[in-house]
């Protein structure tokens, strides 16, 4: 079995415990530290990243269980921080302490990726396991719609 | 095509970063100010020192780059551009050459504990004075330059412009001369016609580092050779730990050290627990899970929180200890035409920022370096002062963004655990609390009962008002012999906003069993609650419009000394009522509801639109009507507002934190459940009365007035009438 793992597409070789969730190797051993710890069960969304271009939340997945996959975390989302949610948050302004927003991106490009003009209730769907204490919800949703509507308007 | 929304900008650097990348302190100009809270403020200019920490916000290097710091702490509510877009404005900088700085724990910043939506209030004219300062002595250094009078010279977008022959010299290129120059005492203020970046919507300076991974906050603190912490609290107040066993821990991988932290004499101490360092946080984490420790609960061993709201909901039937008594409340109950009487109930609540607490420290023979998300730099220095015997100011307290406070991180009892695994292992040790010892050993919002009692006349006036409050204060925390809430605690409603006559307000025995904080709006949620949704109880009793009801009460407060009060009240009451649509058609089962409330010296009213289906309640519309004087940045006013909808609905609707034999229940998200997206009001919408009063803060005046304006609402919309929140209480 391999003992590598690509992360932002960089090869790295994993000599920890492979029982050692994702987001702890992200954070504290390779100082991928954009990825964030919220509640280590799965119930805030603040640590998802890509697994193989999946939304996963890296505090439930082990790191054996990433070897031989492809990670992407919010440094690696785009070479020069540009992804069209990327922009549209700024343009929106959504963060306030701006701690979940990784997670956040990740889930929307996610969701996007798979479902370019999704409805208000994908938008839903997909973004509810995402959680935001400072209250940018509304604005999360109008920085969706507005990349959404764009790739509408594009098809 | 979208367009580009890169723009070279402000950015805001961590400290550390900033001076690796560039010579900030090397030559140029360099100011600070005198503010009326701080004696000794200003430092001295000094031009010609490399490396000299000579200035408190304005820094201009010679090739013009201007670096403008924030004392005051950032943890979203966007005061770092706030503040210093008020200095640029004075200092008529330009915009795109501003790097803003995150300042370290410093008294030349002045107060920089960041609480009490104060920051803008205090800190604002201070603020323009410092860039007036600096613009005048730019000016000053030109006129020399060119041997004219300084009248005749105008300073504009980073250059100063010789009325008589129109050369000009940029910031950068006088900038040396400047800081020769003598600070003016009192520099001249623009006027608001003159305002270039103050009461526009400026983007916040660190949303592009925020949206690529690259904001780093207290828990991203990494440091050559940096260990990780892990700690289990004592789970009760007052208690302590009898004895643990670490034999089977200390042989997990990666763990260096477990440590027994003892509470200190000191007011944000540790409650006590035991932690341990490792490698890595899931190691140190692992590792805590196999420390056997013996606890001994205290004195607070058998607290339940639920009989403790369902006791003090007994006791505010009798009377308490007065607090205030005017007119004659007796006769005005006599003579009433209605009474009128009920009880409100609020539950314990826990902050939950999204980052728990967390904190980086490193204990050195020298001193001490601290990385730490925190509402209290110089609470940190104080602690940790006393934790570790030294001097306050040997402490370095670098102030870290914080992902999210709500006034839990201005009590530092994270940091002193982080410095006491520090000293412990003589490494920098990150402690990154997990959510369960976040949820379950903070610093809570007091639980709380209020009894309200008022008598109606004829014509509807209010004419008495009894207001009894039991809630453990949170001077409790700091003196254990309080046991009622003071009349200092009370004094929102001895400020009755209805200028009520016969009024008495009566403070109940109501001692602690937690550790009682500030939490976003504090006293003002339950009080905006109570007097809120009862005086949409009178309205129903009197069958009068609440919006008619409410006019009519704020208008007979002929208080001299409230007109104001009155004024800016209607003023926030009359815009929700508009842009909420009060009194139009709606389908069955929506309502509207309307509350406001004044706090932290601004003004907010809000109108919320519900709809009923069985026990759900959806909220379709916000509605928020703002009075916090001059708005320095609407766009962060704006999403300040919105982010007190989103806590207000959150404390309305489901969260509590329960106690059961003396330590908490809930632990995560799962029984602790803050508000989702999916039930987030699809429009809120934030209007300003733009009064241009003088600015106040908006960090908490919003959170008020949701929850009374949600349960109103549910009641127009044919619901039942909620008393007690939240409304919808997780089971636990």
């Amino acid at each position: 079995m391999a003992d590598t793992l690509k992360i932002n597409g960089a090869e790295h070789t994993v000599e920890v415990d492979g029982a050692m969730p994702l987001l702890w190797y992200l954070r504290d051993i390779l100082h991928y530290t954009g990825t964030k710890f919220g509640c280590g069960m799965g119930l805030c969304g603040a640590c998802t990243i890509h697994l193989d271009g999946q939304p996963t939340r890296s505090c439930l997945i082990p790191v054996s269980a990433a070897l031989g996959r492809e990670v992407t975390t919010i440094e690696g989302l785009s070479p020069d921080g540009t992804h069209p949610l990327q922009l549209a948050w700024i343009e929106h302004r959504v963060p306030q302490c701006g701690y979940c927003q990784a997670g956040q991106i990740m889930s929307a490009a996610g969701l996007l990726a798979g479902n370019p003009s999704p409805s208000d209730a994908e938008i839903d769907a997909a973004m509810q396991g995402n959680l935001c204490r400072c209250g940018t919800y509304t604005r999360i949703k109008q920085a969706i719609r507005s990349v959404a509507d764009d790739a509408e308007g594009a098809a | 095509m979208k367009p580009s929304t890169s723009r070279p900008g402000p950015v805001l650097l961590g400290r550390r970063d900033f001076l690796k990348t560039s010579g900030v302190a090397a030559g140029g100009l360099a100011i600070g100010v005198s503010l009326p809270l701080v004696a000794g403020a200003r430092s001295d200019a000094d031009a010609s020192g490399a490396n000299t920490e000579v200035n408190a916000f304005v820094h201009i290097a010679e090739n013009g780059d201007t670096t403008l710091y924030c004392g005051r702490c950032e943890m979203g509510q966007g005061i770092a551009t706030a503040l210093t877009a008020a200095v640029a404005d004075e200092l008529e900088a330009d915009w795109d050459r501003v790097t803003v700085l995150q300042g370290d724990a410093d008294e030349k910043y002045g107060p920089q504990g960041t609480g009490g939506s104060r920051s803008i209030n205090i800190m604002f004219t201070p603020m323009r004075q410092a860039g007036a300062a600096a613009r005048a002595m730019l000016v000053a250094a030109a006129a020399e330059r060119w041997g004219i009078p300084a009248a005749d010279c105008v300073a504009e977008n980073h250059r100063v412009t010789n009325r008589q022959n129109s050369r000009t010299l940029g910031y950068g290129e006088l900038a040396a001369a400047a800081a020769g120059q003598a600070v003016p005492d009192d520099p001249a203020l623009k006027t608001p016609d003159q305002f270039r970046y103050i009461g526009k919507p400026l983007p916040r300076v660190d949303m592009g580092e925020v949206v690529v991974g690259a904001r780093t906050y207290g828990a991203d603190t990494r440091l050559p050779g940096m260990k990780f912490g892990a700690v289990r609290h004592v789970p009760v107040m007052g208690g302590r730990i009898v004895s643990f066993d670490a034999t089977e821990a200390r042989q997990m991988p990666g763990v260096i050290d477990v440590v027994r932290i003892d509470p200190i004499d000191d007011r944000y101490s540790s409650l006590g627990a035991i932690g341990v360092v490792a490698d890595s946080t899931w190691h140190a984490r692992q590792a805590l899970d196999k420390v056997q420790v013996d606890f001994e609960p205290g004195p607070h061993g058998d607290y339940d929180s639920a009989a403790y709201k369902a006791e003090l909901a007994r006791n505010v039937e009798a009377p308490a200890e007065p607090v205030h008594r005017r007119g004659n409340l007796a006769a005005a109950f006599e003579s009433a035409a209605t009474r009128h009487g009920a009880t409100y109930l609020g539950g314990h609540l826990s902050h939950s920022p999204m980052e728990p607490m967390a904190s980086a420290v490193w204990v050195r023979e020298d001193g001490c370096e601290v990385w730490a998300s925190t509402q209290d730099p110089a609470g940190i220095q104080r602690t940790l002062g006393t934790f570790l015997g030294i001097d306050p100011k040997a402490v370095t307290v670098h102030v870290m963004m914080a992902g999210g406070a709500f006034g839990r991180k201005f009590k530092c009892d994270y940091v002193h655990e982080a410095a006491a695994l520090s000293r412990a292992t003589g490494a920098p040790v990150n402690l990154t609390w997990s959510r369960e010892e976040d949820t379950r050993t903070g610093f809570y919002h007091s639980l709380s009962a209020q009894r309200i009692e008022a008598s109606l006349d004829e014509a509807g006036n209010v004419t008495g008002w009894l207001h009894r409050a039991a809630f453990p204060p949170i001077a409790s925390t700091f003196n254990p012999s309080v046991e009622r809430p003071s009349e200092g605690d009370l004094r929102a409603l001895v400020d009755h906003p209805y200028g009520i006559v016969n009024l008495e307000v009566e403070s109940g025995h109501a001692p602690a069993h937690t550790r009682i904080g500030w939490y976003r709006a504090v006293y003002a949620i339950f009080y905006g609650f109570a007097i809120n949704v009862f005086t949409d109880e009178l309205a129903e009793q009197a069958g009068e419009d609440p919006l008619e009801f409410h006019r009519r009460i704020y208008r007979n407060n002929t208080n001299s000394e409230q007109k104001e009060l009155v004024e800016r009240s209607l003023g926030v009451l009359e815009l929700a009522a508009e842009k909420g649509g009060w009194g139009k058609d709606l389908p069955e089962g929506h309502g509207l509801g309307i509350a406001v409330h004044h706090s932290f010296e601004s003004y907010t009213a809000m109108v919320v639109h519900v709809e009923l289906d069985g026990d759900k309640v959806k909220v379709h519309r916000v509605d928020c009507a703002v009075d916090c004087g001059l708005v320095l940045n609407p766009d962060q006013a704006t999403a300040q507002m919105e982010g007190a909808v989103i806590m207000g609905m959150s404390l309305a609707l489901y969260t509590e934190v329960t106690f059961r034999e003396g330590a908490v229940v809930n632990g995560n998200f799962h029984d602790y459940p803050i508000l989702r997206t999916q039930e987030a009001p699809r429009e809120i919408h934030v209007h300003f009365t733009n009064t241009g009063a003088r600015p106040t803060g908006l960090g908490e005046p919003g959170v008020p007035s949701l929850a009374p304006a949600l349960v109103n609402a549910i009641r127009a919309a044919g619901g039942p009438r909620h008393r007690s929140l939240p409304i919808k209480p997780m089971k636990v």
